[in-house]
């Protein structure tokens, strides 16, 4: 590689491999990969990083001092809070609530779970508390939902708490009263009184008020995002200064970046890291979303097929939708998240038979990596729909993950026979692809759930398809969707590392309100209205600013994008709207903020026609703003188009691939072979070390001078 | 198809295998070996060596005689106590006590969780060899003693186990 300019380096560290991507300034790659090092992750960051630098024979300090942005993200908080290893904490609450942190939201106790087990009450089981009841305090205190104190807050009952808490040697303390989202006072008050506890004893602990993470309604959440972040993120946020030292210490000149559930950046500093737990598919709608306007598209379904889940979002119109209260660990959390459907279907999903009534069913349980596949012969010995994939022809055996596993397809032809096919009284390779078809329908069928949830036409959408598994199925997952385009890349398999590269510096700032806007509402209490909206948003404007000047960028670089969270009054779900201006000056301004609720309130759903003006009127229950500061992306190569014949160094011969219940001889290319301009006409397979594309007879792919593979179905 | 080993079976009888483990056996489709498996843990437990054709109670077995008459299905406490042939209702040769006035019921459920001994009484199903509480019923006085359970061996055997269950001798 001559002339390359460093850019980012993304590193992704998982419990065994720290994998790491470099991309210049051209949109090359360079992927790195060494063990991690737990509790040195420092030793594991650097040596990941030189064997990326060594790829393309740079100097590591010099790299290093080039970077613009290094993007740290780990599984370690995570891993804390699954592994239950994370600080002692103690509680204060309302009087009254103490049993929150037991009784949870019913859907915890099920989430994450497949349908069956979700019908079957039995298999239900709360997550276990991150604080035991035993150290959780009451403290008699009320105020109303319009922030009126109705009791005050016992300050001798704080005093009392505490010193319990403290006797139990708590290692962090958090309070959490109900409506402090609409008036913090009584935390205050209960954080004062903890702190004289603490000074008195010379104790030193850190103290975490519910309404300085997350001021939002509803109590459960706002508790667990407090406790989440009390008890996991202490460890992690050392270990993320740790690998940034190591970072400077080889000449890095910035703070190192993690990514944020709603797909910003933000320092390691940032005080609510418990909003860089849920990142992992974020890469994927980012990414989408870059190339979707790199070849002018701003509709995008994003599908990602893994080893052990296909997740799908949407790019709707530009917009990503978000969600607001996602579940991490089967926690219910106030966390802005881009949204993403995740159902449990991958090459690693397992294959069952029910011994007795002959129904077949995937999953969700996945082979994972460790014992992996059959074919793998890696101990694995329940099916999957990988060993299908090998034994139909569509894996190259010697090739699989650049040929650093050899397949074993007879002993996965083995299984497969003996616990698919037998049982179900079928030819081997008919179960094989009967078993991928299935994993395929239901691939589509939640794709079409997600577009008929969007109001838009598919005709509107282009599919991408990516992941490890994405390319290998996308063929039968996509077809008949009635997409305008279907694409997948090259690099499919770091497409979500790839989009995580792409992202901003971006902050979300949001705080519960809950104004109404009636037909009957005088001008005057519009203005009120008015005067109340822009408040919000000027402070929340001058919080985010202040923050991103203070993890070191330019004030001026910063623009903020106001929304509000409305609904028709009485609903129960709110949509996100984007302000039309970021200062609501006059009383037009406010009906141009109706407006623009109600058209999109009409794209989603159907025509309310002035519903909301004439009847219900509209309630905005969130104020927020999106705090962005711009950065510079990778940019893909674009190469003008060629031959559409491949160079024939691209030519690796031909394989005997089983498809709609026949064998044909597919041709075989070489993904990096080919080039912008080159059609290649299925049967045929293109491999990649990290990823597969199938193409059965009929169909097509055309290569664009981005060189993105564009997926054409014949009829 | 899932198979577990000895010792997984009897912790997940006894109670003592962790929660995950014992949901994902629960998410699983049943392994084909689990019964005989089951029977053989209960067979190490009880007093007696006539084989179990299946439990019917955490203390009680339909079990296949081996003294005279050789091979009688009959119904048994773990302690080896007979309580006859298990086309007949077991708990007519149990001890039986009944709880249908307010002391006795103030033992198990005082004050206002108490019941109106008029409209309901509890019977205490207890077991004359070995004294354990083998089974409890509600039920309004005077109805007869419920018979639980009588269940199709032959069938089980042969439709959901794919064994013949060895004839028993008239």
């Amino acid at each position: 590689m001559e002339q390359s300019t460093p850019l980012v380096l993304g590193i992704d560290a998982g419990g065994t491999m720290t994998d790491t991507i470099l991309v210049d300034k051209q949109g090359n790659f360079a992927v790195g990969k060494a063990p991690t090092t737990p509790g040195h992750e420092a030793e594991g960051f650097m040596e990941s990083a030189r064997d990326a630098t060594d790829l393309w024979n740079l100097d590591t300090n010099k790299t290093f001092e080039e970077l613009e942005v290094i993007l740290y993200s780990g599984t370690g908080m995570l891993n804390t809070l699954l592994s239950r290893t994370g600080k002692r904490l103690g509680l204060i609450v309302t009087r009254g609530m103490e049993d929150a942190v037991l009784m949870g939201r019913g859907l915890q106790s099920w989430s994450g779970y497949s349908y069956p087990d979700r019908l079957h009450a039995v298999t239900h089981a709360h997550p276990d508390p991150l604080v035991p009841r035993s150290r959780v305090r009451g403290v008699t205190e009320r105020v109303d939902q319009f922030g009126q104190v109705v009791i005050p807050a016992y300050e001798h009952e704080a005093v009392n708490g505490v010193k319990e808490l403290l006797n139990q040697d708590i290692e962090a303390l958090c309070i959490c009263c109900m409506y402090s989202h609409v008036n913090p006072e009584h935390e205050w008050q209960i954080g004062e009184a903890a702190r004289r506890v603490l000074a008195e004893n010379d104790v030193d602990v850190p103290i975490y008020f519910s309404h300085q993470l997350r001021p939002i309604i509803r109590e459960q959440s706002r508790l667990n995002s407090t406790l989440i972040e009390a008890y996991a993120t202490a460890q992690g946020r050392d270990q993320l200064l740790g690998v940034e030292a190591a970072a400077k210490q080889h000449g890095f000149p910035h703070s190192m970046q993690t990514m944020l559930s709603y797909g910003g950046l933000a320092n390691v500093r940032y005080p609510r890291l418990h909003e860089t737990m849920i990142s992992g598919p974020v890469g994927g709608l980012l990414g989408a979303k870059h190339v979707g306007e790199l070849v002018g598209t701003d509709s995008v379904i994003v599908s990602d097929m893994g080893g052990t889940s296909f997740d799908i979002g949407a790019v709707t119109r530009g917009k990503i939708p978000i969600d607001d209260e996602p579940t991490l660990a089967r926690f219910k959390l106030n966390l802005p998240t881009l949204a993403m459907d995740t159902i449990g279907a991958g090459g690693g999903t397992i294959v069952k038979v029910d011994p007795y009534t002959h129904k077949v069913s995937l999953g969700p349980e996945s082979a994972g990596s460790v014992p992996g596949p059959v074919a793998m012969d890696m101990g694995g010995t329940e099916p999957t729909i990988a060993d299908c994939d090998a034994v139909m022809g569509r894996l190259n055996p010697d090739n699989f993950l650049g040929g650093k596993v050899q397949l074993n397809i007879e002993k996965a032809k083995q299984v497969l026979q003996e616990k698919v096919a037998d049982p179900l009284g079928v030819d081997v390779y008919e179960a094989a692809e009967g078993m991928v078809n299935l994993l395929e329908m239901e691939a589509r069928s939640s794709i079409e759930s997600i577009i008929s949830t969007q109001g838009v036409d598919p005709s509107e959408y282009h599919l991408m398809s990516y992941g490890g598994s994405g390319p290998l199925h996308m063929a039968e997952y996509s077809r008949g969707l009635g997409f305008s385009g279907v694409m997948t890349f090259p690099f499919a398999a770091a497409f979500s590392a790839f989009g995580c590269t792409t992202a901003d510096y971006l902050h979300r700032h949001s705080q519960s309100v809950h104004i109404m806007i009636g037909p009957e509402t005088s001008e005057q209490d519009r203005g009120e209205v008015r005067w109340q909206i822009n408040k919000i948003w000027d402070d929340l404007d001058a919080h985010a600013r202040s923050e991103l000047v203070a993890e070191g960028h330019d004030s001026e670089a910063v623009t903020c994008e106001p929304f509000a969270m409305m609904r028709y009054t009485g609903q129960l779900e709110d949509v996100e709207v984007t302000a039309p201006a970021t200062k609501l000056e006059s009383d037009d301004d406010l009906d141009r903020l109706t407006q623009a609720f109600e058209t999109l309130y009409e794209t989603i759903n159907r025509s309310a026609s002035s519903y909301g003006e004439a009847e219900a009127g509209f309630t905005i229950m969130e104020l927020g703003l999106s705090a962005r500061v711009e950065k510079v992306k990778p940019e893909l190569t674009r190469r003008p188009l060629g031959a559409a014949e491949p160079k024939p160094k691209a030519n690796k011969g031909t394989r005997a691939m089983y498809y709609n219940r026949d064998w044909h001889e597919a041709q075989l290319w070489e993904m990096d072979m080919l080039e912008p301009g080159n059609v290649l006409e299925g049967p045929a397979i293109v491999e990649h070390p990290a990823t597969t594309l199938v193409i059965p007879s009929g169909d097509r792919v055309r290569l664009d001078e981005w060189t993105i593979l564009h997926y054409e179905h014949g009829d | 198809m899932a198979s577990y080993n000895h010792d997984t079976i009897r912790d997940l009888i006894d109670g003592r295998l962790p929660w995950q483990s014992t949901r994902s056996i629960m998410s699983q489709y049943k392994d084909d070996d689990r019964f005989f498996k089951y029977i053989d843990i209960l067979q190490e437990r009880v007093t007696f060596n006539d084989p179990i054709l299946l439990p019917i109670g955490e203390h009680l077995y339909i079990v296949a005689k081996q003294g005279e008459p050789q091979g009688e299905r009959v119904v048994k406490c773990g302690c080896s106590y007979e309580f006859g042939h298990y086309t007949r209702n077991w708990k007519l040769k149990a001890m039986i006590n009944v709880r249908d006035d307010e002391e006795e019921i103030a033992e198990i459920y005082p004050g206002r969780h108490s019941y109106d001994p008029d409209w309901m009484e509890i019977r205490e199903f207890i077991c004359p060899g070995c004294a354990t509480l083998l089974e409890v019923e509600a039920a309004a006085p005077g109805y007869p003693i419920v018979f639980d359970f009588l269940p199709d061996l032959e069938t089980f055997y042969r439709d959901w186990l794919g064994r013949e269950l060895p004839k028993e001798s008239k």
